[in-house]
């Protein structure tokens, strides 16, 4: 028994320190002991990366926005890669993090969808259950300390409803009438809340598909892991379309003027 | 190199084993018995409790990674502990007081926690270290002490019930279970005092205090303990000695929670507010002559210029 | 001896933290579980409306609080035994039954924690207001009032001199209240998660307050005048449940 008394309650590893005597606070080395020692490899940090995902909720249903970039740490390796995919008639998914498991995530939701099919039962799955479904299935990888490394919203419109849900490789989720993944959380999801918040029954297509051209132009600024080509998924009453690459017009040269920004003579 | 080819083998009777396994293990999560009234430890019909393990190399340090509030005060789960227990075997039976206080970092997560947990009208256990090993463990093992009674007709022994908390404790070391606790009772062999940890350790004693706060209570303890202090007098050790250890461990006070246990069970004899003990006392109990335990009383009026007759002369 | 070289965590995390304060206090013959209701990660919002406080049953409504996965896959869970239970034995488990299976829900997981601390309120079989809280693996104690995540240790303070009238001397001749009424409970409550929102990042944009009353209840006539009241009640065995729902800062 450990008679320090500061220990008590406290879970110990017998082999390590187990009085205390050290006296800088140490964490244990939780990695794995040698690369031959456990013969599985989980995904343990993403490869082929994707950036953010925007979404919002407007007048006649769900957007959402990605762009078509799919990087390898810092090199932008896949430039025509899409990031929205549609699920079944009512539902898209748009998805960042690695790529490898998106495509995993895609292929699973596609099986699902044609087991529904094939009920033929007169049930199709809406939005609300391909998130329900994804968010278990994510949850369940997490706790098998094997996540699937993504974050993903999930937009769609059935029985006049309009839905838009985020899910995590945590098994995280929530939802709100708009949402945005990773850098997209920091730097676009303000002017989404800004533009949209209060407004979701009002605001008409072209004025939603604006309001995320304005934020990915503004991502595309400042996110050095974004590409000025994207895709807009539209989910409304009458089904689903993803639209052909856009291209982002920018415009660098206010940089000449800003001294450490753009080319500098000294 | 056996072992990593092993692992991806899917022919050897390992590999068989792997599957049934996890065959069962998913049968497991809908257990028979989580249907019916025996929903909460439903288990026991199986024997063991099952519990989830986290899927990586040590999971040790995993929990500790986690949990550990002592190596790093940010980490996120903490689980409430710091305590002064104490149990003492004398003429009269077994005296068992304990604080009332939870600490979770340096929050006091509680100051109202029954430290003593009633396993049965003869058998009372402490708790010291994580609150939840407690609490499940002996409750846990109050189940099997009512078996043991069905089967034999007769009641468990204190040393077999406290025998059976530290086997079982034992099957679990090394994997951060945490617990030092002290199971007293009354049987064939009259008071009895056991102290058992999640180590496995096992003693049988007179005296025993445990918790952060228990050298304060040893010292108090250990200078008033004698086989043939009265009910009373035992009683009043115990208090003093968790008012002590309350007084000047931050981990412990509160509240001191105090039970006597005879030959026809144990007896909740009262609860005091440490800071009341330290200024009021603990009013009109008997043991005690009802002043203060604070040193405030003892020095009220004296100073080195007025002091007292005897240490003038001397 | 270890060596002084820091190691490096390089391990996937399962677990995050996603702010928010719960809070529960039991008065004689109810009892009131209220959380807010933004969902939080670092200093990013995730969403103004996530829900912490659920109804279980009809005198049953349980708070989760810390890492909001494993939150709502706990609920999901207590929810499933809870179904089972009925359909075993044609009626809601009572409170302390389900305050005891919370306890082995969370102890199963004693070597891969739920990070969730849960705060249960009801009513029991006796028809008192009771609040049962539990620490992430199953240590649970019945009290009569606790708060729990982010802003406990703005909350539990001020409880603790309200409800148990902690630090406070009654006025000469007189005693302190042993329950206090549900006007008063609901006020604390406000005020709570009010003062919380000014002086804690993670907590704010709503508030939802549960109220379960036993069966006959007399302290029911004190919501007369209560606004954004609505009654979840789905059986009519006799205790009642409602929820508020109130706006707090957004900031």
């Amino acid at each position: 028994m450990d008679h320090f008394p500061t220990n008590w309650g406290r879970p110990r590893n017998d082999a390590y320190d187990a009085y205390g005597t050290y006296p800088i606070a140490q964490r244990p080395y939780n990695g794995p002991k040698d690369a031959f020692a456990q013969g599985i490899q989980h995904t343990q940090q993403p490869i082929v990366t994707g950036t953010s995902v925007l979404a919002l909720k407007y007048k006649d249903g769900v957007m959402l926005a990605a762009d078509n970039l799919a990087s390898y740490g810092s090199l932008a390796r896949f430039k025509d890669i899409q990031r929205l995919q549609a699920i079944g008639a009512h539902t898209v998914i748009g998805a960042g993090g690695d790529m490898s498991d998106f495509q995993y995530i895609q292929a699973m939701l596609d099986e699902l969808i044609i087991d529904e099919f094939t009920a033929q039962d007169g049930h199709t799955l809406g939005p609300a259950e391909i998130h329900e479904y994804l968010a278990q299935v994510m949850y369940a990888r997490r706790s098998k300390m094997n996540p699937l490394w993504n974050a993903i919203l999930v937009g769609g419109v059935k029985d006049g409803k309009r839905f838009l849900s985020f899910v995590d490789l945590l098994g995280t989720t929530y939802s709100a009438s708009t949402l945005a993944t990773g850098y997209g959380a920091h730097i676009a999801l303000p002017l989404l809340r800004t533009a949209v918040e209060g407004k979701e029954d009002i605001l008409n297509e072209e004025e939603a598909h604006k309001i995320l051209e304005q934020s990915m132009k503004v991502l595309y600024y400042r996110d050095a892991r974004s590409i000025d080509k994207y895709q807009v998924a539209t989910i409304t009453a009458e089904g689903v379309s993803i639209s052909e690459t856009r291209h982002l017009e920018t415009s660098w040269s206010f940089a000449e003027g800003i001294r450490g920004y753009g080319a500098q003579t000294q | 190199m056996n072992s990593f080819a092993e692992r991806f083998s899917t022919t050897t009777a390992a590999s068989h084993m792997r599957n049934a396994q996890k065959l069962a293990e998913e049968d497991d999560e809908f257990d028979g018995t989580m249907w019916g009234s025996s929903a909460g430890f439903g288990s026991i019909a199986k024997g063991v409790p099952s519990f989830t393990v986290p899927a990586v190399a040590d999971p040790t340090a995993f929990l500790r990674l986690h949990t550990d509030d002592h190596a790093d005060p940010s980490c996120r789960i903490k689980i409430q502990h710091g305590t002064t227990t104490l149990a003492f075997r004398f003429q009269g039976g077994v005296i068992v007081a304990v604080d009332s206080r939870a600490t979770a970092g340096s929050y006091i997560a509680s100051g109202t926690v029954k430290k003593v947990i009633e396993i049965n009208p003869y058998l009372l256990g402490t708790m010291a270290g994580g609150a939840a090993d407690c609490q499940y463990w002996e409750t846990y093992l109050g189940m099997h002490c009512r078996l043991h009674e069905l089967r034999n007709r007769e009641r468990i022994s204190v040393s077999a019930a406290s025998k059976y908390l530290s086997n079982l404790v034992y099957s679990y070391k090394g994997m951060g279970l945490s617990m030092g606790t002290m199971i007293c009772g009354w049987d064939k062999t009259g008071p009895a005092v056991f102290y058992v940890d999640s180590d496995g350790t096992r003693l049988k004693g007179d005296l025993f205090s445990v918790g952060s706060g228990s050298t304060f209570a040893y010292g108090v303890l250990d200078q008033g303990y004698r086989w043939d202090l009265t009910d009373e007098e035992a009683q009043e050790l115990g208090r003093r000695s968790i008012y002590a250890a309350g007084h000047r461990d931050a981990f412990s006070g509160n509240s001191c929670n105090l039970y006597h246990v005879k030959e026809d069970g144990w007896k909740f004899i009262g609860n005091y507010d440490i800071s009341k003990l330290h200024y009021d006392g603990p009013g009109n109990v008997p043991g005690s002559d009802g002043r203060p335990y604070g040193y405030d009383i003892r020095v009220e009026g004296l100073s080195s210029t007025n002091a007292p007759e005897v240490a003038a002369a001397a | 001896m270890p060596s002084i070289e820091q190691p490096q965590q390089r391990q996937f995390n399962p677990y995050s933290e996603n702010g928010g304060t719960i809070l529960a206090i039991a008065g004689a013959d109810f009892s009131v579980i209220a959380g807010d209701t933004r969902q939080s990660e670092g200093y990013s919002i995730q969403t103004r409306y996530a829900p912490k406080v659920f109804r279980l049953t009809d005198r049953a409504v349980l708070a989760v609080n810390g890492f909001a996965a494993d939150g709502n896959m706990f609920v999901k869970k207590v929810r499933q035994r809870l179904e089972w239970y009925r359909h075993a034995h044609a009626k809601d488990m009572p409170l302390r039954a389900i305050a005891r299976l919370i306890q082995t829900m969370l102890y199963a997981r004693r070597f891969f924690p739920f990070y969730v601390y849960n705060i249960l309120g009801g009513i029991e079989e006796d028809g008192t207001g009771a609040v049962y809280s539990f620490d992430p693996v199953g240590s649970y104690e019945r009290e009569a009032c606790r708060a729990a995540g982010a802003a406990q240790s703005l909350v539990q303070p001020f409880l603790d001199n309200q409800i148990y009238f902690k630090n406070q001397l009654p006025a000469p001749g007189t005693s302190h209240p042993a329950h206090l009424p549900l006007s008063t409970v609901l006020s604390l409550v406000i005020d709570s998660f009010t003062s919380a929102t000014e002086r804690h990042i993670e907590v704010g944009d709503g508030l939802e307050i549960y109220i379960v009353f036993s069966k006959g209840s007399t302290s029911l006539q004190g919501l007369a005048s209560v606004r954004g009241l609505q009654e979840v009640t789905t059986t009519d065995d006799g205790e009642r449940v409602f929820v508020i729902r109130r706006e707090l800062k957004k900031d």
